[in-house]
């Protein structure tokens, strides 16, 4: 918004809890703040809390206290706070949730039609970029289930940033896909990161951390155990867990 | 798509096939020889076609007439069922509790009720109230020839028009509760991960509901859908008790004048097999199209 000043942090996390009815505390006085154009990579042992944390942030998952807010919005039960959230921020998964009836071209298009309400031929030339973008302009018109995971997942990333969202979250986007389709994913997403968009990504590839990455957030039992640069990672690991952890995945 | 399997015919085979020849073949003699019965298959094909001397013509006879019958109230009791279906189908699964309790009340009372029962109910205390209200009757009694053959050819005579649609509701009303449980069933299929993307992507709850989910649902249920319209077809039997004049109703009115049992019901029962086997072939090739489209 013209005239007002910058908002310094895009995400503003505040004592946020979360336990499951299953009583698994998965998030305990959680707090972060995220700069715009930051890449934040979270790691962690799996149920540490870093794919819940991601899920609160646009609300997939209600927190049981504390506060969040996106782009000076607040996430509270106001029905139009959340759709205003859900339109900056956009979410890629680890198993794509591409939608199986619908073509990759309208894959992209609906949110942009339904959600921006664009005229069909503003739709069309967004959804033809950003195809460019990830690299698969030629499967336009194919089924999700005709593609490789690497492609469906390029397919979900545009998807995702056909709605213009001012957030990107990534959600163990490589997780599911073969080795071999990992690096046209991470290219993606590294471009992206050039680019300039503000990313929250829980992954464990730390080649990608390394390489983009602003900060890195180490989290375990639903708290941070460490955050720093991922230089500080690889080199100069504090904290006994971490490098426990690091010593596993690398 | 299975695999044929090779159809290998054992010793045990035969035996059995012999025993069940042998068992056919006394039944057959028991029926000709032992029954004290005359047949008469001839007299039923004039209740097929008949010949009509003022027009010269064959024209439909009662089992035929019957016939039409139940597929008009088939056909739009199916749409009457899925009407109410897919609505309380949405119901079950909304996360209003007023609404899942309509759902469910629904679903429980009409499928825990003999349809004949329910029928009864529907017929004498609801449509009998209800259908004078809505000026039914007047409606079609008092509109132009025109209309009253239009409605003749797509429904029911303006005799008889009342209670039809009394019948037409029965019908769907009753099927709708089943559908309600497939359309259920067919939405909690999809899989979580479609509606955290569909939410994620800023649509609305009905959007995600009618561009994401129910699309998918729908691939789903039409196997199962499309059987319980098979249901429909044999079930519109039951309406014969409020006098709509449809296959097993002929059947009974035949029955009274000429005493010809067996020969009668067999062949309503043929007509039956006929409406319901091609619409079981036609669904069949539908579940092949359908798995090859995947």
């Amino acid at each position: 918004m013209q005239g007002q000043p910058e908002r310094e942090y895009i995400i503003e996390v505040e004592k946020i809890n979360k336990t499951f009815s299953g009583g698994v505390h998965a998030l305990v006085d959680f707090s972060t703040k995220v700069r715009k154009r930051e890449v934040v990579v979270v790691i962690g042992p799996s149920g540490s809390g870093k794919s819940t944390f991601l899920r609160c942030l646009n609300g997939l998952e209600e927190i049981d206290s504390g506060s969040i807010v996106i782009d000076g919005i607040p996430l509270d039960d106001n029905k139009k706070h959340r759709l205003e959230i859900r339109k900056e921020v956009g979410m890629v998964f680890q198993l794509f949730n591409l939608f199986p009836h619908l073509t990759v071209f309208e894959n992209i298009t609906l949110a942009q039609r339904l959600v921006r309400k664009k005229k069909k031929e503003e739709a069309m030339e967004m959804t033809v970029n950003l195809l460019k973008k990830v690299g698969i302009p030629e499967k336009a018109n194919n089924f999700p289930n005709q593609l490789s995971g690497g492609q469906q997942q390029r397919v979900a990333i545009a998807r995702a940033l056909a709605i213009m969202p001012k957030v990107m979250l990534f959600d163990e986007a490589t997780s599911a896909l073969d080795p071999e389709m990992i690096g046209e994913v991470l290219e993606v997403m590294k471009n992206l990161a050039r680019e300039g968009m503000t990313m929250v990504v829980v992954t464990h590839e730390m080649g990608f951390a390394r390489e983009v990455s602003d900060r890195v957030i180490f989290m375990d039992f639903g708290r941070i155990v460490e955050e720093g640069t991922a230089e500080h990672f690889f080199t100069n690991p504090q904290e006994e867990r971490t490098k426990l952890f690091l010593s596993q995945i690398l | 798509m299975y695999r044929k399997k090779k159809t290998k015919i054992t010793s045990l085979d035969i035996i059995l096939l012999s025993v069940l020849l042998i068992g056919v073949a006394f039944v057959v003699y028991r029926v000709t020889v032992g029954l004290n019965y005359k047949w008469n298959w001839g007299a039923m094909l004039q209740y097929i076609v008949r010949y009509d001397k003022e027009t010269h013509r064959y024209v439909s006879n009662l089992l035929l007439q019957g016939m039409f019958t139940t597929l008009r109230l088939s056909f739009w009791g199916t749409i009457l069922a899925i009407l109410f279906g897919t609505l309380m189908g949405l119901f079950r699964v909304s996360t209003s509790l007023f609404k899942r309790m309509v759902g469910r009340s629904y679903v429980e009372l009409i499928r825990n009720m003999p349809p004949l029962v329910f029928i009864f109910i529907f017929y004498f205390f609801i449509s009998d109230q209800i259908m004078p209200l809505m000026g039914v009757d007047d409606f079609i009694r008092s509109s132009s020839p025109g209309v009253q053959n239009f409605f003749d050819i797509i429904l029911a005579s303006p005799e008889l028009f009342s209670a039809t649609v009394s019948a037409l509701f029965s019908l769907g009303i009753f099927e709708g509760a089943y559908i309600t449980e497939i359309v259920r069933a067919g939405i909690q299929s999809i899989e979580r991960g479609q509606w955290e993307a569909s939410y994620g992507l800023g649509l609305s709850k009905y959007q995600q509901m009618r561009y994401v989910i129910l699309p998918q649902a729908l691939q789903r249920i039409l196997p199962p859908l499309a059987g319980q319209f098979i249901s429909l077809i044999k079930d519109s039997a039951i309406v014969s008790v409020i006098s709509v004049q449809e296959l097993s109703f002929q059947g009974t009115q035949i029955m009274a004048s000429t005493y010809y049992t067996i020969e009668i019901w067999t062949f309503v029962a043929a007509l039956y097999l006929i409406m319901t086997l091609s619409c079981s072939l036609a669904v069949e090739r539908l579940e092949v199209h359908m798995a090859r489209s995947r």
